[in-house]
Parts: structure tokens; C-alpha cells; sequence
């Protein structure tokens, strides 16, 4: 039955109320465990596709009479059109139409950064419309940027307010410890680096918009374009097939959209818009730089006391506050918290969602800090950790929390410590380190799949939801398979059309797998019962005698039959089953937990680092696809290598410019700077959570590695790595700090 | 645009030499380059390796996994750009790379553009120089070019013969140039004597694909060392001792570079001992 409901929904860490209709979860979870499909690796579906280059990404859809459109961005950080004049522009070869100030709300006339979007042509190729943008005369009236957070923080330029945190008594906490430790940690501004940059295609016909854009999220594309444009939801159609990358920075329609909708409109012709790679190192968005003044007060037995937090977030022109302050609020049993954030406004790119936004940056400085008060108080960091174990932050009860558990799988790679120190040799020191991970990950409703079940014997899984390159289009359609009894290879599934199937979750916030598996168990499971209950009458059983598997009809009392032979009556009828998600536990946290141990060489002379090996041990409840599952692991911690090490978005300090606009120049791991990776998931399923128990895996990996591997680095040579990316520079001046230190006669080394 | 495709030297008549393409292509993509004719020169230089001779038109691959060649050269090309660039770029080419400075790049009106400021000194300059740098910050990218002037190559143009540092200078206030190449000049082959002992050894920001913080290449022929270091100048840097290190004159966000040239410069010693 439908029920309404008022229920508090995540995306991101980001709540908020909402009314949701959901439909009661009928079914019992399977036992845990693997069970025929589920809980098996499977090579992704759309594997060959892939290899073969057939797979169709919005960068390769090419429509009949398609014009091209090239967007001029700001070439100055803080400026001001005086006077814009297309007419030059206009006359040029190819050119159709071109839009500036006031005719989307996507361009401005008072730029706050290099980058955003002034105006724009449409012309007949992509050549002519860049071509053509040479020709636009625009006056510019160019201003100071502002590019230091702290001074912005100071002027009170904000994007939004400080938000201000506190529990128990910090103060007389502080006061009553036995050892504080305080310390600065930084992390810089990192890119998203899709591989398919941001674009998109519209296409006006009559009054419908169809919309082909690479995006992580159909419907919420559908909605935010109708709103903008003043149209019916129904009237704008979404496509995304094949997505290339997104992060997070794919979860809305980007000025891009808007540029190409307004172009077909005055054209007449579909419009793509594509960034380029240098606009999409620009205009994307990105995770902001932070600077954490952080405390940590305990007893002298381990016992966590106290814990503060000054947080600035380098928002810059737009976005929101990614919640830094996150883990230091969530991740300990802790009394006595105190915690501001503050958003800097800033003449810098805004920041979009990147991958668990804010707690990665947020980790970074609460796990470093707890090793330097490990240090301090003489405990195994790890010991540490399981002494102020949290069995909950709040009022509310974890739906499940099995970290203790992490801890326990972490324990032979945490003790390979002694061993991985004794092969240091000559300038390469070695040690170990480790974090913990807590993020969200539980999804919700609303989200809907219908199966369908032809007289073939095959079914099709359909659901408007997208594939962002995480492989859940195969973890669907293996959960349907389990349901049907069918083997995977007679399971398809249908997505990324907003006009052929019904509404599906974001795939942000590691929500696709937790909020669309149980619709597709649902839809799955009410096929599977209308084919037992025609199976029963075919011949003459109970239908609760029946049941489906291995492609078969089975009766417990002897007895079987080939689905296909079951259906094949149906002729042109079909089995349809339609699910829903249904609501999450009331009244709880759902969260996804983990502990990464990372094993680093250092050489101490060049300032070299070698990540050698990650082991990750994650939460997250029932794994429907541990192939997929450690792909995702894998790539979480590269990306989280790189923003460890290498990667760094450069501003010219006097304009704020990008300086690093390019591949080769914005360093991001490659193939050679992967380590050993192993991957160790629970597969613990959360009971309170829907008929699977299973949570998202997207964001969890990437969030401690940065800490892990700075610890290891802390471990391996005594040197305290406060800042992000730990460049040679940076790992050579902390090793001269450290080596003063020691001079100054205070043990450098832990 | 024309493509020319000379099939003698004599043919050559201006325009910009395109071989590899991995460098030029780019640069005129982003308008730094910028020229009507492009002249293919793969028929007219020559390609291939024979004893100390190697064709200016052999590929970074191809150096890569002759056994016979020097360590050096081999070591440079190996930890040179990737796979795919090694198979396409040319000898003659990387020897003539262009600062990747990214004021220049992103053509700030510095001082190798012929304005009037060097943007790095007081900008973002961590890839930036320790020694040469009073006029412009630049650092120079090829490691090939630090391995054949520690290996005492020489090269032949279609104009002249050359000890191949005298390919470089330091650009000045009237002459912003950094080669001393001519306007029409090609290179065609290049000299490697065999020394007795040599090494190349490269600080990157990452494992692969990344041009050098510090290179240093050392040779032992005859008897005599030579250390050249890439990455550290606008031209590839000849250290006449170890101790020439105490002379750099590093930017703040580059001194950095002085430590880890001093430990890459003993060890490349110690490996040519």
C-alpha cells in the first residue's frame, strides 16, 4: 500500500524534510551471504560495449542538422562587461545565433571568476563557433579578485553563514585533560577530471525540449530544467546512456544546458555544448581548498574528551558548505565538541560535490590528529581508535555498524608494521598507517523499476535511472536475476531515458545501489509471483508449493519446469512487475563505516613517496557485486592517491587565473603510481535497511586514504605532512621541521 | 594551413618543422605557433641508429631499447613523457621542446613573449628554476638534452656541426630565443660517444608522465665527469662540480629543488664512479 510520509532525506551529507509517498518493503531480506547471482563477481554488461568503442556517450551523439556551440568564459577572476557586441561575430561563416547577458540566466555580465560564462555562438561546427568568438567585442572593466579565504572569512564574504556546532563542555573538558594536541591541517583545491567533459545536446521539437547531457541524475536534470524554463516536467525528456565520468560534479544541468536550450530555441536546431578540457579545468567545479585548526584534548588512559574545529571552506564565487566539520563530529565517542565552518566566498571557480565532499578533507585533518595524539599519549593509533569506538553521535541508533569489525580484518595488515619498517633501507624509509571512515550511503526513496518477463524467457529490467560508470546496471540486473531464478545472461536492463521508464534515485551521495536495488527486487519479485501463480495453474500445484530457480520452475514436491516453457503460453502477453523503494528505518542513522591501512616508502633526501600498499576494509552492508565492488574501492583510493600526492589546481596569486589547465600540467595519478590494493568488504547486510541491506560503496573508499598515507608517511620518518598534496616540497620541509625538532632535543620519531 | 613534404634538404624553404608532431601540434592548437606552412620533415631527416650516429628523426621508443647505447640516454627516454609520446616524439624534437612555464603556456605577456616581467618569479613558480633565472624563471623540459651534453654529443644540422650545448642559450633582454637554431636550420643527426660509464636520474611529481623537477645526468668518458641537470634552468644546466649547487639562486617556492638536485647529483656520481 501507498503511504505518505514525512521523512528526513541525505544526499551528500545535506538533509532535508520532505513529504515521500513510499510503498511498504514486502519482502524479507535473503539470508546473508552469497547467494546463486548475488553476491557473485560479474563482469559488467556493458563490458564489450565498452571495449569496443560502441558503447554511445552523450560526447559521441551527433543529431541530424546538430549546430555547435562554443561559450565565451571570462578571462578575468573579477571583472565587469562594459559593452558587448556580437555584430562582427554574427557575420562570420557558419555562425546561427549567439547569446549574451540577459539572454539565459546562465550569463552573466559581472564574472566572479575565470571561467564562467559570458556568452555564446552557435555555428555549423565547432571550428566556426570558436572562431567566431574571436569576434565578439567585449569591453572589459577588470576588478581586484579576492583569493584568500581567511581575509574573506574576515570581510565576512560568505557563501551563506558560518554554522556553529557544539556538544557538552568543551571548555572545562580542555581544561581538565591530561594531554591536548593542536594542529593545522590544509588541503587544496583538487578536479574532477571526467574523462567526458560536461556537455549537453537540446533539441527543441514543438514544445518539448529533449535534453542529451552527460549527468549522474535524469530526473533531477528533468526538474531543474522545466522549473528554469518555465515548462511542464513532462515536457522536458532526459537522456544519458553511457556516462563518462561525473564525481560529483554531474548532479545538475551546468550553464551549458541552458546555453544549448536557448541556442535550439532561437535556432531551430538541436545545439550541443561540450566543454572543452580546458574549460572543463575552469567551469566544472571542484573540492575546495580547506584550512582545519583542530584540538584534541584526552586522558592519559586514551579517553577522548575533547574535540574542536575551525574550519574555512575556499568555496569560492558559488556552491555550499561541504561539511568538513563532518567526521569530527561523527566519527568518535566524544562529549565534548565545538566545531564552526565557515565558506569563503572567493573570485575562484565555485566548488561542486566531489566525491564524499567535505568528509574527505575533513578525515584528512581528524586522522592525522589522532595519530599526533596517539603520539603523544603513547597508544597504538589503532588501540586509540577502538578506545572512543562510537555507538552513536546522536539521539538516533546506526541502523548497523560493524567498524569494530574493520578494525579486527585490519589487524593483520596493521601488524605487517615492523616488518614494513625493517625493509627500510638507505635514504627509503618505511612505515604503516591508517584511518577511519565514516559517510553516509544509505539512499531512499522515492525510486521505481518495473521487469518485464517476455515469452521468451528473458526479462528486462527498466528504470529510468543512469550507469554513471560504476557498474550498478549489472548489480541491477543480477539482483533481478536472483529474484527470477534466471541465469544473468537472460537479464537486460533499460536506463538513461527520462521517457522510457519510470523515476530513479541521483547516483550522488552513493545512493544508486541502496535506493534502486530494492525497487528492482520489488519489480523482480512481483513478476517472479505472477509467473509461479501461472505456473501453478499450468499444472495444477499450490503456488506456495513453487518456486524459481536456476532458469526453472520448481515444486517442492517433485517436479519442474523451464521458465521459458512456463511463458512461452504468454505468446504476445507479458509479465509485467513494477517496485518501488520503500522508506528507510525511522528514526536511525544509516552510515557506512571503514578503515583503510596504507603502507608508503619514503625517500628522505628527494622527498620521493611511494604509496607500496592500501588494504581497505569497508562497511557496507550486503555487496551485491564484489567484482564491481573492488573496482570501485580501487578507483577510490587512485583518486584519493592523488589528492594525496600530485594533483593540485594552481591559481596565479596576484589575477587568480588557472595555471594548470591541462593534463599534463594538473597531475593526476597514473597506471605507474598505483600500489597493491586489497580489497575487504563485510558483506555484513544491514537489517533495518529495505529488503537487501545493502548500502552505497561510490564515496567510502576515497574518504581516509589521504590520512592513511600521511600517517604511514608520519610512521615511516617522524615528519608531521600537514598539507595537501604532499609534493616533494612539502614532505622535504617536513622533514626539516622534524629534524629540528629533534635537535631541540623532542623525539621526532613516534 | 599548408603541408609541405620536401623529399630533400634542399627543399626546405621557411615554414615550422613538424615531425613527431607531439610538441608542435599542441603549441599551434594553442596559438603559440603560429605560421602558415607546416613542413613534414620524417622524408629528409634521418631516422635510425648506427654505432655513435643517431638519426635526429629516431623515436624516444626506439633509444629506449637499444642495449647498446649509453645508460643515460636510454634512462632519459625511459622516464620521458608515456609510451605513446616516446613512439611518436623524435631526438630532434624533444631537444627543441618548449618551456612548459605555464605563463607562457597561457601566453602571460612575460619576458620569452617579449613583455617586460617574468610572471613566475613573483607568481606560482614550484616547476620553476634554480640557476639562470634572473631573466626569466623558465625551466627547461627535456631530459634527453641533460643526457647528451653529460654524454659530450655532438649534432649535425643542415647548416653546421655542434657540441649540442651550444644549442642553447640564456634568453636575454634582446634575444629572447633559447636555442641558437636558425631560421631554417634542421637538425639531422646527432654524435653520442661511447663514455666509459653513465646515468640519468629524475625527481617527478608523479611516478610516470611528468616533465623533470630535477633531472640529472652524469657521464664518465676519458676519464672526466660531466653533470648536466634538467629542469633547473631555461636552458639545460651544465654543473661544473658538485659544489656549484652552492650557487644556485632558487625562488622562494623552488629551493626546494637545490636539496634534491644535491642528492640526485651524488648518487648520479656515485653510480659513474
Amino acid at each position: 500500500m501507498a503511504r505518505l510520509i514525512r521523512t528526513e532525506k541525505e544526499v551528500e551529507g545535506r538533509y532535508e524534510d520532505v513529504w515521500l509517498v513510499v510503498e511498504e518493503d514486502a519482502l524479507e531480506q535473503w539470508p546473508a551471504g552469497p547467494r546463486e547471482i548475488v553476491g557473485r563477481e560479474a563482469p559488467r554488461k556493458t563490458g564489450p560495449l565498452r571495449a569496443r568503442g560502441e558503447a554511445r556517450y552523450t560526447a559521441d551523439i551527433r543529431l541530424p542538422g546538430m549546430l555547435h556551440a562554443a561559450v565565451l568564459r571570462s578571462p578575468h577572476a573579477h571583472a565587469r562587461v562594459q559593452k558587448i557586441s556580437f555584430e562582427k561575430a554574427l557575420a562570420a561563416a557558419g555562425v546561427r545565433a549567439a547569446v549574451g547577458p540577459g539572454d539565459v540566466d546562465a550569463l552573466t555580465d559581472e564574472p566572479g571568476y575565470q571561467g564562467q560564462a559570458v556568452a555564446a555562438i552557435a555555428a555549423d561546427t565547432f571550428r566556426q563557433a570558436v572562431a567566431a568568438l574571436e569576434l565578439v567585442e567585449v569591453e572589459w572593466d577588470v576588478r581586484e579578485p579576492l583569493l584568500d579565504p581567511e581575509e574573506a572569512v574576515r570581510r565576512g564574504q560568505l557563501v551563506g553563514e558560518t554554522s556553529h556546532y557544539e556538544r557538552g563542555d568543551v571548555e572545562r573538558a580542555l581544561a581538565e585533560a591530561d594531554v591536548v594536541v593542536e594542529a593545522e591541517y590544509r588541503t587544496q583545491t583538487v578536479l574532477h577530471s571526467s574523462m567526458e567533459t560536461h556537455q549537453s545536446i537540446c533539441e527543441w521539437r514543438d514544445d518539448t525540449l529533449d535534453v542529451y547531457i552527460s549527468t549522474q541524475f535524469i530526473w533531477g536534470i528533468r526538474d531543474e530544467v522545466a522549473r528554469k524554463l518555465g515548462v511542464a516536467p513532462d515536457k522536458v525528456r532526459v537522456v544519458c546512456e553511457f556516462m563518462g565520468g561525473g564525481f560529483g560534479s554531474k548532479n545538475g544541468a551546468g550553464d551549458h544546458t541552458y546555453i544549448a536550450a536557448e541556442l535550439a530555441k532561437r535556432t531551430g536546431r538541436p545545439v550541443r555544448c561540450a566543454l572543452t578540457r580546458r574549460e572543463e579545468n575552469l567551469a566544472a567545479g571542484n573540492r575546495n581548498a580547506t584550512i582545519q585548526r583542530l584540538t584534541a584534548a584526552a586522558r592519559s588512559d586514551g579517553t577522548l574528551v575533547a574535540l574542536t574545529g575551525d574550519f574555512v571552506n575556499a568555496t569560492g564565487w558559488d556552491g555550499w558548505a561541504a561539511s568538513t566539520d563532518g567526521p569530527m563530529r561523527m566519527l568518535y565517542d566524544c562529549e565534548n565538541i565545538r566545531t564552526t565552518l565557515s565558506p569563503a566566498k572567493l573570485n575562484t571557480p565555485p566548488m561542486k560535490a566531489f566525491r564524499a565532499p567535505g568528509f574527505v578533507e575533513g578525515t584528512f585533518g581528524l586522522e592525522c590528529l589522532l595519530d599526533e595524539l596517539a603520539a603523544k599519549l603513547d597508544i597504538d593509533p589503532l588501540e586509540l581508535r577502538r578506545l572512543n569506538y562510537a555507538n552513536s553521535t546522536d539521539d538516533r541508533p546506526y541502523s548497523s555498524k560493524n567498524l569494530m569489525e574493520c578494525y579486527k580484518r585490519a589487524e593483520p595488515h596493521w601488524q605487517r608494521r615492523n616488518d614494513v619498517r625493517a625493509r627500510s633501507e638507505g635514504p627509503w624509509k618505511r612505515g604503516v598507517g591508517l584511518a577511519s571512515q565514516v559517510w553516509y550511503g544509505g539512499g531512499g526513496p522515492p525510486s521505481y523499476a518495473w521487469v518485464r518477463v517476455g515469452s521468451d524467457g528473458r526479462a528486462t529490467v527498466i528504470t529510468a535511472m543512469q550507469d554513471i560508470g560504476t557498474g550498478t546496471a549489472t548489480a541491477m540486473a543480477q539482483i533481478a536475476a536472483e529474484e527470477l531464478g534466471l541465469p544473468l545472461d537472460r537479464v537486460d536492463i533499460v536506463l538513461g531515458d527520462s521517457a522510457r521508464g519510470p523515476y530513479a534515485s541521483i547516483s550522488a551521495g552513493s545512493s544508486t545501489t541502496p535506493s534502486m536495488g530494492p525497487a528492482v527486487r520489488a519489480a523482480a519479485a512481483d513478476a517472479a509471483r505472477q509467473i509461479v501463480e501461472i505456473a501453478a495453474q499450468r499444472h495444477d500445484k499450490e503456488e506456495r508449493v513453487l518456486s524459481l530457480a536456476g532458469g526453472k520452475v520448481v515444486s517442492s514436491d517433485g517436479g519442474s519446469w523451464a521458465i521459458e516453457e512456463v511463458v512461452d503460453l504468454l505468446d504476445d502477453a507479458q509479465i509485467l512487475g513494477k517496485g518501488a523503494r520503500g522508506p528507510n528505518p525511522t528514526g536511525m542513522q544509516v552510515l557506512t563505516f571503514g578503515v583503510q591501512v596504507a603502507e608508503v616508502a619514503v625517500d628522505v633526501e628527494t622527498g620521493e613517496i611511494r604509496v607500496e600498499r592500501v588494504a581497505a576494509i569497508h562497511d557496507v552492508g550486503r555487496v551485491i557485486n564484489p567484482l564491481g565492488a573492488s573496482s570501485q574501492v580501487e578507483g577510490g583510493i587512485i583518486q584519493g592517491i592523488g589528492h594525496t600526492l600530485s594533483e593540485d589546481r594552481l591559481l596565479d596569486p596576484a589575477s587568480g587565473l588557472t595555471l594548470n589547465q591541462t593534463l599534463d600540467a594538473y597531475k593526476l595519478p597514473t597506471i605507474a603510481d598505483v600500489p597493491e590494493i586489497v580489497t575487504e568488504l563485510l558483506d555484513i547486510p544491514d537489517e533495518h535497511l529495505t529488503n537487501l541491506g545493502s548500502k552505497g560503496l561510490g564515496e567510502p573508499p576515497i574518504v581516509p586514504t589521504a590520512a592513511a598515507i600521511a600517517n604511514a608517511i608520519r610512521d615511516a620518518t617522524g615528519a608531521d605532512v600537514r598539507s595537501l598534496p604532499i609534493t616533494r616540497e612539502e614532505m622535504l620541509r617536513a622533514l626539516d621541521e622534524a629534524r629540528k625538532k629533534e635537535k631541540r632535543g623532542a623525539p621526532a620519531a613516534v | 594551413m599548408e603541408l609541405l613534404r620536401p623529399s630533400d634538404v634542399a627543399e626546405l624553404d621557411g615554414g615550422v618543422f613538424l615531425h613527431g608532431g607531439t610538441e608542435v601540434v599542441p603549441l599551434i592548437r594553442d596559438g603559440l605557433i603560429e605560421t602558415e606552412t607546416l613542413v613534414d620533415v620524417r622524408g629528409i631527416v634521418p631516422r635510425g641508429i648506427d654505432g655513435t650516429t643517431i638519426g635526429a628523426g629516431t623515436t624516444l621508443g626506439e633509444l629506449e631499447v637499444d642495449p647498446e647505447l649509453p645508460d643515460a640516454l636510454r634512462e632519459a627516454c625511459r622516464l620521458a613523457a608515456s609510451p605513446q609520446l616516446r613512439n611518436m616524439g623524435s631526438v630532434g624534437g624533444n631537444l627543441l621542446q618548449a618551456t612548459r612555464c605555464w605563463y607562457w603556456r597561457l601566453k602571460f605577456p612575460c619576458r620569452l613573449h617579449g613583455g617586460d616581467r617574468c610572471h613566475a618569479r613573483e607568481g606560482e613558480h614550484r616547476e620553476h628554476a634554480i640557476f639562470g633565472n634572473g631573466f626569466c624563471a623558465s625551466a627547461h623540459p627535456s631530459d634527453l638534452a641533460a643526457a647528451l651534453i653529460a654524454l659530450r654529443a655532438t649534432m649535425r644540422t643542415n647548416r653546421r656541426e655542434l657540441p649540442v650545448e651550444e644549442l642553447y642559450r640564456l634568453p636575454t633582454q634582446d634575444d629572447r630565443e633559447v636555442t641558437t637554431l636558425q631560421p631554417g636550420e634542421l637538425i639531422l643527426e646527432l654524435d653520442v660517444p661511447r663514455p666509459e660509464a653513465s646515468t640519468y636520474l629524475k625527481a617527478m611529481d608523479r611516478q610516470r608522465w611528468s616533465f623533470p623537477l630535477v633531472g640529472v645526468a652524469a657521464a664518465r668518458t676519458g676519464g672526466e665527469r660531466r653533470i648536466v641537470l634538467a629542469g633547473v634552468a631555461p636552458v639545460p644546466w651544465v654543473l661544473d662540480s658538485p659544489e656549484a649547487l652552492d650557487a644556485a639562486t632558487p625562488l622562494p617556492g623552488t629551493a626546494y629543488k637545490v636539496e634534491i638536485a644535491r642528492a640526485l647529483v651524488r648518487r648520479a656520481l656515485e653510480a659513474v664512479a
